[in-house]
């Protein structure tokens, strides 16, 4: 285990030199550099000038000199001022993870909620109107863009009956009534989605164990089909649905962007979003720097419990 | 087995040329065929038949739609469905029914370009570093494991906004895009051909083609690929639905092609300021886009159950 464990970290080192090398080429690619803004603000293009910032920059440095300093301030949290606030890039990103993981947990808690009863009772039930139901709602779960989705829900929800505002953010521990009316559709929003996935996934899965021996064996000894469905077949069925969702769960950090822009949502998707729209690249590159080593450590993190946890898995 | 056998099993299906009309009747019934194998699954017919359309109303837009897609006319703002405006029209007068028409073109075309370039340069990936194995193998898979670690909607916004910056527009944006998301669909086509390679690699054919003398790459290319072929087909029609989402997502968030180019994303987006006047024009684009994923959604699946007979039990 421990020979297997030092071997999956060494291969993060890989991953994690495509991430901070496409992370760093996209601000290498940008055209005109950091110099172009700072003079062009001050309006006096003097050479000498450009010739002392660009030394203060290292910009006459030669690129893998600059990526290897850049990578060493990144491991030390620093990644400079943001360029529209001024403040640490590092900070304004802190503050927006408690959201987008707030969102995130919501989010999942309620698709493995509405997927598992109704993934498992397709599955039992097969082929009949329940389980079509079932695999037709979630087909157009996957196949409808959530943007849109978001936006039936705002306009039936907020504008249409009144119910909920249409965006916003409230501190639940502060105000917790209004932090939950701004909660439900954006998390509605995630989970249907994840939701539709989920159920596709308990069902399958559960259709496989239904067709395993001990299924029959249990039967034949006379367990009741509650007990049976209960007690064996869903429990195995289980693994791979928590599985999945565990890895819905860390995609969704990098990936509610659109629908944090949507409902207003204080995350990191937001923040990254705005920062694109305002040209203040370093939090970009920042942002997506950290999101990818989140996801990149949590997966790992993931599959090492996974096979800690369920010896049947091989070593591979 | 001898070589003699090694050969005839390397041959068998090395077929005399046919003749044009023998091509044509073949192919006559090898669609017939497809489609008597397609009636097996509802869900891949429903899929076939709303994706036939689909294609149908791309290629017949420029005598489908009624109206020019970026004419405006002020007068005619925010109507209701008409004989004049099949659809209505949005905000600047413009014709939907032909923006739809237009933009569906566009999009499709995005789509099927970007899963081609994967597929491109994602299969002699695949096939390559699994035929050779060993340390090839190894470094070519750590790399696919560090795009595949790259959250994908990210990836898109970095490169699109790069794109901005450098103003790009029209074809080049388009291509910037298409490029950007083949290119990310290429580690999981690798991975994918990766394992059926290993997995083709131990058969008999393989070990008869190399017996009679060919080359490494010959049967890479030349027995290996053609049995791989059906996972990736599923594959690459699920991903053009997913492709699609994406595109929609990236334009609809302002990053996609500037206007007046019509676009289901930035349409919808517009129209969100009119959702309560007029919430008709959010539904339309809205609709087309659930429309397209739909259609490839559902004939990715019906494909899989049809291809994988351990699945089509169910």
């Amino acid at each position: 285990m421990l020979a297997y464990v030092i071997r999956r970290i060494a291969y993060l080192v890989p991953v994690l030199f495509v991430l901070t090398v496409v992370v760093f080429t996209f601000v290498e690619m940008l055209p005109g550099n950091i110099i172009d803004t700072l003079v062009g603000t001050e309006g006096n293009n003097d050479p000498e000038v450009r010739k002392i910032l660009e030394k203060e920059y290292g910009l006459d440095q030669p690129v893998y000199v600059r990526y290897v300093k850049w990578l060493g301030r990144a491991l030390q949290g620093d990644f400079g001022n943001s360029l529209v606030t001024r403040r640490p890039v590092t900070v304004e990103l802190m503050s927006g993870i408690p959201a987008t993981v707030y969102l995130a947990l919501v989010g999942i808690s309620l698709s493995m909620l509405i997927a598992v009863p109704l993934g498992t009772i397709a599955a039992v039930r097969r082929n009949t109107a329940i389980d079509y139901t079932a695999q037709v709602t979630s087909l157009i779960g996957i196949s409808i863009p959530e943007f849109w989705f978001a936006i039936l829900c705002v306009l039936f929800f907020s504008l249409y009956l009144g119910w909920l505002p249409s965006s916003g953010f409230a501190n639940p521990f502060e105000d917790p009534w209004a932090s939950l009316k701004f909660l439900i559709l954006p998390a509605a929003a995630v989970g249907f989605r994840q939701a539709a996935y989920t159920t596709r996934l308990t069902r399958s899965s559960m259709l496989d164990e239904m067709n395993k021996e001990y299924v029959d064996t249990a039967r034949s000894l006379g367990l009741s089909e509650r007990k049976v469905i209960f007690k064996y077949t869903l429990r195995n069925a289980m693994i791979p649905t928590i599985t999945i969702s565990g890895l819905q769960l860390i995609n969704l950090l990098g990936g509610t962007v659109v629908l944090e822009s949507i409902f207003a949502w204080p995350g990191v998707g937001r923040a990254i979003f705005e920062a694109i729209q305002q040209r203040d690249y370093p939090l970009v590159q920042a942002g997506v720097l950290v999101l990818g080593v989140i996801v990149v450590v949590m997966n790992l993190l993931v599959d090492l419990t996974y096979r800690l946890l369920n010896p049947r898995v091989k070593l591979g | 087995m001898t070589q003699i056998e090694a050969r005839r099993l390397a041959e068998l299906d090395e077929v005399r040329q046919p003749s044009l009309a023998e091509r044509g009747s073949r192919l006559m019934a090898w669609m017939g065929n497809a489609w008597h194998e397609l009636r097996k699954s509802r869900t891949a017919s429903i899929g076939a038949v709303m994706l036939v359309l689909l294609f149908g109303a791309c290629i017949a837009t420029p005598w489908l739609a009624t109206q020019s897609p970026i004419k405006q006319n002020y007068r005619e703002r925010l109507q209701p469905p008409s004989e004049k405006h099949l659809l209505g029209t949005d905000r600047m007068g413009r014709d939907i029914y032909s923006r739809l028409l237009w933009g569906g073109r566009r999009l499709v075309t995005i789509a099927l370009l970007a899963v081609t370039f994967g597929l491109c340069l994602g299969i002699p990936y695949g096939v390559l570093s699994g035929y050779f194995g060993g340390k090839v193998d190894t470094v070519a898979m750590r790399f696919i494991d560090g795009l595949l670690a790259m959250p994908g909607l990210l990836f898109y916004l970095l490169i699109v906004t790069l794109a901005r910056e450098w103003k790009l527009e029209g074809i080049a944006n388009d291509l910037v895009l298409v490029f950007a998301l083949g290119f990310a669909f290429m580690p999981e086509v690798a991975r994918l051909s990766r394992a059926s390679v290993l997995a083709e690699k131990q058969k008999e054919y393989v070990e008869a083609s190399r017996a009679i003398g060919d080359g490494s790459l010959a049967i890479a290319l030349r027995q290996i690929l053609p049995n791989i072929v059906s996972p990736l087909i599923v594959n690459a029609t699920v991903r053009l639905g997913y492709v699609i989402l994406i595109v929609a997502a990236l334009s609809f968030l302002g990053l996609g092609t500037p206007p007046p180019t019509p676009d289901w994303g930035s349409d919808l987006a517009a129209a969100r300021d009119y959702m309560e006047t007029a919430p008709l024009i959010a539904a339309f684009p809205g609709l087309a886009i659930c429309y397209t994923v739909l259609a490839f959604n559902l004939f990715g699946d019906g494909l899989r159950d049809i291809l994988d007979p351990r699945l089509a039990e169910r």
